[in-house]
């Protein structure tokens, strides 16, 4: 991919994103997501039903007509949006990869952010952290992590989840809001989500394939795992192996969604057939 | 190695394509991923790596394919059997009798250990050179007889030579030496054969003494049958240890005597019936009489051999498309793959 590719397709994510953030998604977002305090941010003339407490008796005087002080949320929140970069990322079966659909849903979560002044970082990781961006406020910097989500190449293949939800423990002083995005192909997680869960305001987004759920009769085919690389045969007309595949599959959508909650954070899960904005609205609603 | 004795390769050579099965088999392991469109998918882990029919049935397939392989190498080396329906046109050999003196002077010791033993020899290693001709024995001494008569079988005309015993001829046999009667006796048992040639070897080591038809009377039957004899003097030149008396044990007593062997007779009857006299003074030269005889009565075998070939390749080439036949069969249909 040149320069010249990696900025069209930023450009066209920025535009479809942004007007998500901006109409539909920005006030749930800035709802869902609260700070602590609030300061002093303007007078405005007063209207019917506002609360006379806030009348700012000052400027009322000098203009003789009555005003009133308009406090806002102080908001200097870091929203840091971890996403698993590993091989299992590179599949998908509905029209675009999971890791496409990914990189849609950070670059509208990241304009969200922006909108409500609020930093963005990214972590890329697989098996081990490919890249980190620290946490920073404004355009260019979301463009940055769009184009890095487009262009970046992972050195490893695998996935560990539990790394990442360590170093983003150790990398984060203060409490953020963490997405974890993966399709949690992983294992044994649980123990050190506990520990983050209680230190970040975490949610776990989890995106995956229609076909990682139900495997069609493909007959037998010759399959390599995008992870390890492994090559086997596969046997996909058999009903046996298909269950087996489907009861995994399931079996480990429970463990993502019963680990999250646990650790008292939220879930998202997405096939890539499937409306994200849809279900990124009902959670946000739900938190709020 | 008995089954393959009838069976041969026309070009054996292909048989080094079996070479490459090995390799071939290395190559269809190392490349058994690469033959179908990969499916690269995210977590094949979760099919639980089960072991189904159909994935047994891919290396038994390649082993199939490969069988097919070594079949059709084996086809192109054309194996056939051969059925030589060889000698149906035996030659037909030359007719032989030999006619042996069996006198007392045969024991004489000028010839290792004597006359008789030497020539009996002699004789044996003559008929076991010409195993296409017909033999037939007729000893005589006073008198004659037939000992074989002409036949096929050779081995029975080498035993009774074998068996020829001198005590026992002695007691049974005139004394003397009737070359005459050995000669019309031999000329009788040819005269009825209807072999392209006729020989009669005629070994004496004396001179006519005695007989009911003297020598050239035989000479006339011999000439009037077409019979071709060869005559041997046998017996040193000069004196030679003889049997003279009878010891009162059976036992002979021996004295040198001077070996009387009626050359010119020999001679007459050798070149009038287009034969040749030879003399053999000692066992070599006897055995090279012999030779001389086998060179002269040279038959030319004509052996036309018949190759019965019958191609057997089909079978294996046959088997070979039927098996590349279902192993793509199964490929495509049972063992398929949407991908």
């Amino acid at each position: 991919m040149t320069t010249k590719d990696i900025l069209k397709k930023v450009r066209k994510i920025e535009i479809k994103t942004k007007r998500l953030s901006d109409h539909i998604f920005g006030g749930e977002y800035h709802s869902s997501f609260k700070g602590r305090g609030m300061t002093f941010s303007e007078v405005r003339p007063y209207a019917y039903g506002d609360d006379v407490r806030n009348i700012d008796w000052n400027v009322t005087a000098r203009y003789r007509t009555p005003f009133i002080k308009v406090f806002e949320e102080e908001r200097e929140l870091t929203m840091m949006l971890a996403v698993d970069i590993s091989g299992s990322q590179w599949f998908g079966t509905r029209g675009q990869l999971k890791r496409e659909m990914i990189t849609e849903m950070v670059a509208t979560l990241a304009f969200s952010a922006t909108q409500n002044n609020d930093k963005v970082g990214l972590v890329l990781y697989s098996d081990d952290i490919e890249l980190f961006i620290p946490p920073q406020k404004g355009r260019s910097h979301v463009l940055r992590i769009i184009r890095e989500l487009i262009d970046f190449t992972p050195k490893h293949t695998r996935t560990d989840t539990s790394m990442a939800l360590k170093f983003l423990y150790n990398v984060l002083k203060k409490k953020a809001i963490v997405f974890l995005i993966s399709d949690f192909i992983d294992e044994n997680y649980e123990d050190t989500l506990k520990i983050v869960g209680k230190k970040h305001d975490l949610t776990g987004i989890m995106v995956y394939d229609p076909m990682e759920k139900d495997m069609p009769d493909l007959g037998l085919v010759t399959m390599k795992d995008l992870e390890t690389g492994k090559q086997t045969f596969v046997d996909t007309s058999n009903k046996q192996v298909r269950r087996t595949h489907n009861a995994n599959f399931l079996r480990r959508q429970d463990y993502f969604k019963k680990s999250f909650q646990k650790s008292g954070s939220g879930v998202i899960w997405v096939a890539t057939n499937g409306s994200y904005i849809k279900k990124m609205l009902q959670y946000f609603k739900a938190r709020s | 190695m008995k089954l393959f004795e009838h069976y041969e390769l026309y070009t054996p050579y292909a048989l080094l394509l079996l070479l490459l099965m090995p390799i071939l088999a290395i190559w269809l392991y190392r490349h058994r991923y690469n033959e179908r469109a990969k499916f690269l998918y995210s977590d094949v882990k979760s099919f639980g790596g089960f072991k189904t029919l159909k994935n047994k049935m891919i290396p038994i397939l390649a082993s199939l394919l490969l069988l097919a392989l070594t079949l059709t190498a084996i086809g192109i080396a054309r194996p056939r059997s051969v059925d030589v329906t060889a000698k149906t046109k035996k030659t037909k050999g030359i007719d032989i009798m030999l006619a042996v003196d069996v006198s007392a002077s045969m024991l004489a010791r000028d010839l290792k250990p004597n006359r008789l033993e030497a020539l009996k020899k002699t004789a044996i290693n003559f008929i076991k050179k010409r195993p296409n001709d017909r033999f037939g024995v007729v000893l005589y001494a006073g008198e004659a007889f037939t000992q074989v008569p002409i036949t096929s079988d050779q081995r029975i005309v080498m035993q009774a030579i074998r068996k020829i015993n001198f005590r026992q001829l002695f007691n049974q046999l005139e004394q003397g030496t009737a070359i005459g009667m050995g000669l019309a006796t031999a000329v009788n048992r040819l005269k009825d054969s209807k072999a392209k040639s006729k020989v009669i070897i005629l070994m004496t080591d004396g001179v006519n003494n005695t007989g009911e038809i003297d020598p050239y009377t035989a000479l006339e039957l011999a000439k009037e049958f077409g019979i071709k004899v060869y005559t041997i003097g046998l017996g040193t030149n000069g004196y030679a240890p003889t049997p003279v008396a009878v010891n009162p044990d059976g036992s002979f007593v021996y004295r040198n005597a001077k070996v009387e062997i009626d050359e010119n007779l020999l001679k007459k009857i050798a070149s009038e019936t287009g034969g040749k006299y030879f003399r053999a003074t000692d066992n070599s030269k006897l055995n090279k009489i012999y030779k001389e005889i086998d060179k002269l009565e040279k038959t030319e075998i004509k052996e036309t051999k018949y190759y019965n070939y019958k191609e057997l390749y089909r079978p294996f080439v046959l088997i070979a498309i039927g098996l590349i036949f279902i192993v793509g069969l199964l490929r495509y249909t049972w063992m398929k793959s949407f991908v």
